[in-house]
């Protein structure tokens, strides 16, 4: 082993196997964003698999779904917790 | 936040429908009023999101997290208004704009968590961790065992040091992006391609299930 090798935990082992199809690049995720938070909003179980597939594999496009979430959810007076449990299932 | 402002920025938002592509690019009065809400909107979301990731901030006060939350909020901004003609109202405004704002606020979080720190781009091995524990069962460790090796034989080197920095060092992605010059973008479709190699690789020692993986960007 080498003075740089790494250990492989456990989550990162999950994090380098996820699947990444189907294929949605960040600007794509960032384009849609706002129309998959109002939209599960509405309702959380509204199919999007492609932006699912993306924030699971990509921890900063989530963090910034979930925190949209939250914050429309506040404007609205909606419970959020239906979006997130959604997005946490996908992490 | 929870300030007389913070209120008053909530009931802006919840005060749709309004036209605001309409009011942004109409000059006048009205306009200008629409550009002083939507400031308030976005520093709405750059404050939310700059307090959420706070703790990457160690000890970050008050007066900075507002420093980065107005930053960002007027970043984000400008950046929208040379968008706002591309809106195309699948959401409200004030959700499409608040993207916007939490994007900016993030990346200005995270490169400010990571200015002093240095990040290691060197093309290293890549260990199974002897020491994860009972609920690493056999099973997950001969998987382990198996991803280590394909990162070797599967992996291009860059595509092996992208991985492991944004993967298994947990490098923020737009930190990497900044610091070698390239976009999140660019990155996120390195590690896709790294992703696909690795479980294409792993289908083929029955480590996983058949390579389903076709295509891509």
């Amino acid at each position: 082993m080498t003075a740089n090798a790494r250990r492989l935990t456990p989550a990162a082992l999950e994090r380098l196997v996820v699947p990444t199809e189907p294929w949605l690049s960040c600007e794509d995720c960032f384009e849609a964003m706002d129309g998959y938070v109002d939209a599960l909003l509405a309702d959380a179980s509204t199919p999007a698999p492609a932006m699912d597939v993306h924030l699971a594999a990509c921890p900063a496009c989530a963090e910034e779904a979930v925190s949209l979430i939250i914050l429309v959810a506040d404007d609205n007076n909606n419970d959020p917790e239906p979006a997130l449990r959604r997005i946490r299932r996908l992490a | 936040m929870g300030d007389q402002a913070a209120d008053v920025d909530r009931a802006t938002a919840s005060a749709e429908p309004r036209d605001w592509v309409a009011a942004l690019t109409t000059p006048g009065r009205e306009r200008d009023k629409a550009l002083r809400d939507l400031h308030g909107l976005m520093l709405r979301a750059a404050r939310h999101q700059v307090w959420r990731m706070r703790p990457m901030l160690g000890n970050a006060g008050h007066d900075t997290c507002e420093e980065l939350a107005n930053q960002a909020a007027d970043d984000a901004l400008a950046t929208l208004l040379a968008k706002v003609h591309t809106f195309g109202g699948r959401s409200r405004f004030t959700t499409w704009a608040y993207k916007f704002a939490i994007l900016q606020a993030a990346t200005e979080v995270r490169r400010q968590a990571w200015r002093k720190r240095e990040i290691s781009l060197d093309d290293a091995e890549v260990w199974p961790d002897v020491h994860a524990g009972p609920e690493q069962h056999a099973e997950a460790a001969d998987l382990a065992t198996a991803v280590s090796r394909a990162m070797v034989v599967a992996l291009t080197g860059h595509q092996r040091r992208i991985a492991v920095a944004l993967l298994v060092d947990g490098v923020p992605i737009d930190v990497l992006a900044d610091r070698l010059g390239t976009s999140r973008g660019a990155l996120y479709k390195t590690l896709h391609e790294a992703r696909t190699r690795l479980r294409r690789h792993l289908a083929g020692t029955g480590h996983l299930p058949g390579a389903t993986e076709v295509g891509g960007p």
